[in-house]
């Protein structure tokens, strides 16, 4: 559906995107995972012709975006960051200019508008003014916006930045649902959120592609390097004897230990040498010492750890 | 084109923008009428009009300083431009709902005449002559203002450099008679003039070749010209000063001459300019 070939992308000097490839199945739901600033909009912005590549090319359906763009485009319903809303117009007005704009026979139009208000459940509020929506209604509004004219391929950027739960929940039900008949490319900068809705998830980091596998596969992969190996304890006792009886541990890794929250307990983070299971050394440890184990867990990744993981991975490989 | 047309004027009307636009035209031009007709008695509509034509200075950048202002501030550019329509469609469409917006308001203005012809004699297609000229004008300052909202970044910056756009055209008549006229100063303007297409067609095509040869042909045309035609430089920048001055040709116009020339200059100047603003949003994409 997508062939991205060597694409690249700079402003002025600094480079966004840095000599990428891709390419999308249909039917596929992609999600482009990376922090902020790691060129995930700015990859969207040339899938959908909204930004010419500095160099590269992408095809949409074997159809060039920069050579032949009206047809290109016909194949895309695009969510930006920010949906793109007229505010002095209502929601029909706007949806109405919107399967105008794009061209969609009248014969269609206001079956498929009500389909798409059904879908996003904007019904409500058709008859109200776009500047006086809320947040998550113009989120839905932006959603759509993408969907007018039923394109095989939706592009949505965050499209549930700035939702409360409940709202997020329902959005990812509904990409779920058009997956099963759209190839989708979404983006986040939040993990769990693509984990939960797509096959495939792309990590971009400063402008490359680090890594592009299945959900599974990427945190087995994570979760290998560190699950069971690094724990993350809170324990009643002072701190140098918490370090005094974890040192004793054979298959030690690293650790560090400090002050907890509150007064008289102690916090400790140990991996591992072989990446091994080690809690129940931790246990047998600090029970030959008298100091009771308030918690212990797997040290939560977070998705700034995951990338350092990840690029440091690619570099030695 | 069409759904944007559709959707600009609507907006026109939703907002305040157009009513202010109908609003502030009918009451300058009213008192005008009023005072300038009405109270002493005169009967020179055509006097009327031109003197009329100093309120596009006012109300052309109200008209045009949010068109693409506001939608690079919303983001809804992002609609406009990943949407399956051209660029042109795109321009005209914003450019015409504006001339719609303003041929609406002329509209009213006929009025004025109609009354007048009740009390006296109107030499009615001079009348009309005048009008098909101030619109011509109006449609090319529109354009102007059009091109300007699309590499400003703001509202009021927008608005401010509209009014003074305008404002040159109309003092470039005055200025041009202190301009240099002798046959180098011609020269070094020419090369002047050469180098801004010159330098918009390399940063376009980022090719040296191309722009170079260009460059060597339009070189040699100055060279053959400043030795065998070498008067045609003489007063070359109050000339190429006179082409931008807009409100002059409208004056063959108010003494009821439809000049064929005066039509295509107006009409080229708009055209131009409508050209020069997809240049600039197709630039946009790439930079």
């Amino acid at each position: 559906m997508i062939r991205a070939v060597n694409l690249s992308r700079h402003f002025g000097r600094i480079e966004a995107v840095k000599n990428i490839d891709f390419h999308i199945r249909k039917g596929e739901i992609i999600g482009f995972l990376g922090p902020n600033g790691a060129g995930k909009s700015t990859t969207m912005n040339m899938i959908t012709g909204y930004l010419a590549p500095s160099a590269g090319r992408i095809s949409i359906d074997g159809i060039d975006i920069v050579d032949s763009p009206e047809d290109a485009k016909k194949l895309i319903g695009y969510m930006p960051e920010h949906p793109p809303l007229y505010l002095d117009l209502t929601v029909d007005e706007y949806l109405n200019f919107v399967t105008e704009f794009k061209k969609v026979p009248k014969s269609r139009r206001k079956a498929g508008l009500e389909t798409i208000r059904d879908l996003v459940k904007i019904d409500d509020v058709r008859k109200r003014l776009i500047k006086n929506l809320s947040k998550g209604y113009r989120q839905r509004v932006g959603l759509a916006q993408a969907l007018v004219g039923n394109p095989p391929l939706l592009i949505l950027d965050e499209p549930t930045v700035g939702l409360d739960p409940k709202q997020i929940i329902e959005i990812r039900e509904l990409i779920r649902d058009l997956g099963k008949e759209h190839t989708v490319v979404l983006s986040s900068h939040i993990l769990p959120e693509i984990q939960a809705t797509c096959h495939r998830i792309l990590i971009i980091d400063k402008g490359r592609i680090v890594a592009s596998d299945s959900p599974e596969n990427l945190s087995g992969r994570l979760s290998g390097a560190f699950g069971a190996a690094r724990q993350k304890l809170l324990i009643k006792g002072d701190a140098y004897a918490v370090r005094a009886a974890l040192e004793k541990i054979p298959a030690l890794g690293s650790l560090s230990a400090g002050k907890g929250p509150e007064d008289g307990l102690s916090e400790a983070v140990i991996t591992a040498a072989d990446e091994g299971d080690i809690r129940e050394d931790v246990f047998r440890a600090l029970a030959a010492a008298d100091l009771p184990i308030l918690q212990m867990g797997p040290m939560d990744l977070s998705l700034e750890e995951i990338f350092l993981n990840l690029t440091t991975d690619e570099e030695e490989a | 084109m069409l759904a944007i047309f559709k959707k600009e004027l609507k907006t026109y009307f939703l907002t305040l923008t157009g009513w202010i636009f109908l609003a502030v035209f009918l009451l300058v031009s009213g008192i005008l009428f009023s005072t300038q007709l009405v109270f002493p008695g005169n009967s020179q509509y055509t006097m009327f009009l031109t003197g009329l034509l100093f309120i596009y200075v006012f109300v052309i950048p109200l008209l045009t300083m949010r068109i693409f202002t506001d939608e690079k501030r919303f983001g809804t550019d992002q609609l406009l431009l990943t949407g399956p329509s051209n660029l042109w469609g795109i321009v005209l469409g914003k450019f015409l709902a504006a001339l719609a917006v303003f041929l609406i308001t002329i509209a009213v203005t006929f009025i004025y005449p109609v009354l007048l012809s009740f009390h006296g004699k109107l030499d009615w297609p001079m009348i009309i002559g005048s009008y098909f000229g101030f619109i011509l004008l109006g449609a090319a300052f529109i354009a102007i203002g059009v091109f300007i909202s699309q590499v400003s970044e703001g509202v009021v910056s927008a608005a401010v450099l509209t009014l003074c756009a305008i404002v040159i055209t109309f003092i470039i008549d005055f200025m041009q008679q202190y301009m240099p006229t002798t046959e180098l100063s011609g020269l070094v303007w020419a090369v002047i003039l050469i180098a801004i297409p010159l330098s918009w067609l390399y940063t376009s095509g980022k090719n040296w070749a191309v722009t170079a040869a260009v460059a060597l042909v339009l070189a040699a045309v100055l060279l053959f010209t400043w030795f065998f035609g070498r008067s045609l430089f003489i007063g070359l920048i109050g000339k190429s000063m006179g082409w931008l001055s807009l409100s002059r040709r409208f004056g063959s116009f108010s003494i009821g001459i439809l000049s064929l020339d005066a039509i295509l200059y107006y009409l080229s100047f708009s055209g131009f300019f409508l050209f020069l603003t997809v240049q600039s949003l197709e630039k946009r994409r790439w930079s």
